[in-house]
């Protein structure tokens, strides 16, 4: 796993943003190496200094880090090179689903500010992503953020993972925003039958509410990302759930159905919830079918190739973001290992190695 | 509650098929259509049209922008110009009694490109805003002017996409057409009319075995995914269907473009009869289309297509699928394609140029030299569509279908007959129950087939929904 929180002492009286650069030219945000040694490495820019604890610093050259006083330590926020730096901005959240990977707390530190800054320096043409927690509960400052680093920044995107649950048509002028033709709204829905949409989210009336953010989505011409995450309960409805995609939502750029990630609610839930797809890949096949048979585009994400019938193998996605992600030792040899997801770095072992058949 | 209008039509094998604004569609028994026009629809008959989005609840706003959303992504919406058929000489090696475009002889002076024409087309594509460019070399024959496909290709090379189709006979291979036949980007068109007897009756003669040779050699040098051929068939006289499949598919050629004889060019007066297909067509068509479904179940390695039937079902389907131009609702005129002549003359299709070459009717629209934002033009494109035709507003194929107006002109001389009395409208009447026919025919080889043409990763149970 690729560490995202570091060790760190600073003399700053106040977080700030700053780049880490261990070689080349410094901008006036940089943070430039000044010592290095078996311990730890140290840098020093405007802010102050910063000095990070067992790190070799060639591994943090160009990352855009958070430094927090008082030994909170170093957060990596935007990693150089990385396909998959994500803002974590709330952790409060008003779902509650059953296989929630990053259960939501109570209490929210504002931060947007210092993610702007963040954001506003990073590297060329990057696509930063956008999670929670629900960042739509702090919407305003969202929407905010997000079109004043695009307004001067025309080279970057967003992603932003969203339960949909608070736009409305008071939304739409602001969406329509030529700006956020650059943000994709990665929105989750389960299922086609809206009792058991609720169910899953753990809020009444939340398929409803989410109805409605549609509709304003819609009219607003932004680009969503539908995502379905699989599960025992919803694994038979998948197919209906295709047919509603089409009739209904047909404006989506594309759908993703996910394979579940051990860690949070679902860890303690694994075996009630876990669908294994490799013996029954038939609801999924035809929910793909139905789907890309009416024009929209589906993938399958954290579906390691060789355990998805061929047909099916160009839509499985590696989807599984570098720092977390892990292959079995019969990976090795695998020619596709390229193109594959592989595994969450918490799926059980035994579990991944029963499913792996190095193509 | 709100009822979107749903229009019907008999499907062949039984039943009705009814299709909304947006071309949902779903089939039905006889006694659907009857309880719909009586008012008396079934509990059951409500809840399937409310979860189809033909029924929407008033607060439902999400369905509303939804229907309206489906509704224009059927409506073609054409870029900025991205598209140029080109061509190059008029002059060509053959002569078929049939040649669409009447070709000028061999050595015909005046029908080429003259310095100035190439010089105002290159000019143009150093003026396109787009990063993608599509050109199609047509003719006469362009390998007899290898040097001009070289200059325009060169000049696209700042184009991020690029793709290039010649469209030749394949009568003369030499060093100077194959280096240009080797560029990546590069693809090969060229016409097979079925055996060597039909091919050469047709168009080669006593050259036949040459252009066999010829086509076998760039089958041989390039391999399938950059050569592809189409047959002209003589409707009064069609070739054996299966001898015409075996003669694609002994070159390992897989799509076949199944079309009658154009009515343009030489064939207005050789062959009168190209004006207008009936049943016997139709019937043949059919016939091939069936043949093709069944040699694909047998032998599983590869899957023939006859093309157009592919493109018409992918329109039922996939909205938005619009860069066949020929098939496409609006089809704007001159916008996002245009066709260059041997003079320099813009047309806004490759039909406009035969038709005006004939002495018809004058169907250009300007010059690449001063340009093609002409009243012609506009006024062409007030009436390329079928939105507001009264018989295609009645049409439950209206969503799939398209408009084709140079069509209407080269076969009767006006664009306002009634739709029905054109050939376009019985050719696609056809061809969409034909498609429906296939769809709701319950063989797994038959859905085996259009999941192929559809390209579908699987088989799916059933490609259309049903009112139980």
């Amino acid at each position: 796993m690729i560490p995202l929180n570091l060790p760190a002492l600073t003399e700053a009286q106040h977080p700030f943003i700053t780049r880490l650069r261990a070689t080349g030219e410094a901008k006036p945000w940089d943070s430039i190496l000044v010592s290095e040694d078996e311990v730890g490495a140290t840098f020093s820019g405007t802010n102050g200094i910063v000095a990070l604890d067992g790190v070799k610093a060639g591994l943090l050259d160009g990352d855009i880090v958070l430094v927090q006083p008082g030994g909170f330590g170093v957060e990596r926020l935007l990693r150089a090179g990385s396909l998959h730096n994500t803002l974590l901005v709330t952790e409060r959240c008003d779902q509650l689903c059953v296989m929630c990977s990053q259960p939501p707390k109570k209490t929210h530190v504002d931060r947007f500010d210092l993610f702007e800054e963040a954001c506003l320096i990073a590297d060329p043409a990057s696509v930063i992503g956008i999670s929670g927690g629900e960042p739509t509960l702090y919407k305003d400052q969202l929407c905010g953020m997000i079109e004043r680093v695009l307004s001067a920044r025309e080279d970057l995107e967003f992603h932003v993972l969203t339960n949909g649950q608070h736009f409305d048509a008071g939304d739409i002028a602001r969406l329509r925003n030529p700006v956020f033709r650059r943000v994709s709204w990665g929105i989750p829905l389960y299922a086609a039958d809206a009792a058991l949409h609720d169910q899953i989210v753990g809020k009444v009336g939340a398929f409803a509410r989410l109805e409605e953010s549609f509709a304003a989505l819609l009219l607003a011409g932004a680009r969503v990302e539908l995502r379905t995450v699989l599960l025992t309960s919803n694994l038979d409805h998948l197919p209906a759930l295709a047919r509603h995609v089409a009739v209904r939502l047909r404006f989506v750029e594309t759908w993703s159905i996910m394979q579940l990630e051990n860690i949070g609610f679902a860890k303690n839930r694994w075996p009630a919830l876990y669908v294994d797809h490799g013996s029954n890949f038939e609801p999924i096949a035809a929910a793909l079918d139905d789907v890309e048979l009416h024009g929209i585009a589906a993938r399958l994400f954290n579906f390691p190739r060789c355990t998805v019938p061929d047909a099916y193998r160009p839509q499985a996605a590696a989807s599984i973001s570098d720092w977390k992600r892990k292959f079995m030792p019969p990976c090795a040899a695998c020619r596709e290992r390229d193109n594959c997801c592989g595994f969450f770095e918490w799926h059980p072992d035994a579990q991944a190695l029963q499913g792996v058949s190095p193509l | 509650m709100t009822f979107l209008p749903l229009r019907t039509r008999p499907i062949r094998a039984g039943g009705a098929l009814c299709v909304n604004d947006s071309g949902r569609f779903f089939s039905a028994d006889g006694k659907f259509v009857d309880r719909l026009s009586a008012d008396e629809l079934s509990d059951v008959d409500m809840a399937f049209l409310r979860r189809e989005g033909h029924l929407l609840d008033d607060a439902d706003r999400l369905g509303a922008a939804a229907h309206s959303y489906a509704v224009a992504e059927r409506l073609t919406r054409a870029g900025p110009l991205d598209y140029l058929i080109l061509v190059p000489t008029l002059r060509c090696n053959l002569s078929c009694s049939y040649c669409q475009v009447s070709r000028a002889g061999l050595r015909q002076p005046g029908f080429d490109w003259s310095d100035a024409t190439l010089a105002a087309v290159l000019k143009r594509l150093d003026s396109l805003p787009t990063s993608r460019i599509k050109i199609e070399f047509q003719g006469g024959e362009p390998t007899l002017r290898p040097d001009l496909m070289r200059a325009v290709i060169d000049r696209c090379a700042r184009f991020e996409e690029r793709q290039f189709v010649v469209c030749t006979n394949l009568h003369e291979l030499n060093d100077d057409i194959l280096a240009v036949f080797d560029i990546p980007e590069l693809y090969i068109s060229t016409s097979l009319d079925g055996d060597a007897a039909t091919h050469g009756r047709n168009r080669t003669g006593a050259g036949t075995d040459q252009f066999l040779d010829n086509l076998r050699a760039v089958m041989d040098r390039y391999g399938p995914q950059k050569v592809a051929a189409l047959p002209t068939i003589d409707a009064t006289n069609p070739p054996d269907t299966e001898a015409l499949i075996d003669s694609y598919a002994d070159f390992g050629l897989t799509s076949i473009f199944l079309r009658p004889i154009n009515f343009q060019g030489f064939a207005r007066k050789r062959h009168r009869a190209s004006r207008e297909q009936g049943a016997v067509w139709r019937d043949y068509y059919e016939r091939f289309v069936r043949q093709i479904i069944a040699r694909n179940w047998a032998d599983r390695d590869r899957v023939l297509e006859e093309s157009y039937m592919s493109i018409c079902l992918r329109r039922v389907f996939q909205p938005g699928a619009d860069r066949h131009v020929d098939l496409r609702n609006p089809n704007p005129m001159g916008i996002d394609y245009i066709v260059v002549d041997h003079d320099g003359t813009v047309y806004p299709t490759d039909e406009a140029r035969m038709l005006s070459r004939s002495g018809v009717i004058d169907l250009s629209i300007g010059t690449i030299a001063d340009g093609w934002e002409s009243e012609a033009r506009e006024a062409m494109n007030r009436a390329a569509t079928n939105q507001f035709d009264p018989a295609c507003q009645r049409c439950a194929y209206q969503p799939y279908c398209g408009r084709d107006l140079v069509d209407d002109i080269a076969r009767y001389g006006r664009i306002d007959l009634p739709r029905t009395e054109t050939e376009f409208c019985r050719r696609h009447l056809h061809m969409f129950d034909f498609i429906f026919d296939l769809i709701y025919e319950d063989d797994p080889a038959v859905r085996y087939s259009l999941s192929r043409w559809l390209r579908l990763a699987g088989t799916p149970a059933a490609l259309g929904t049903r009112l139980a």
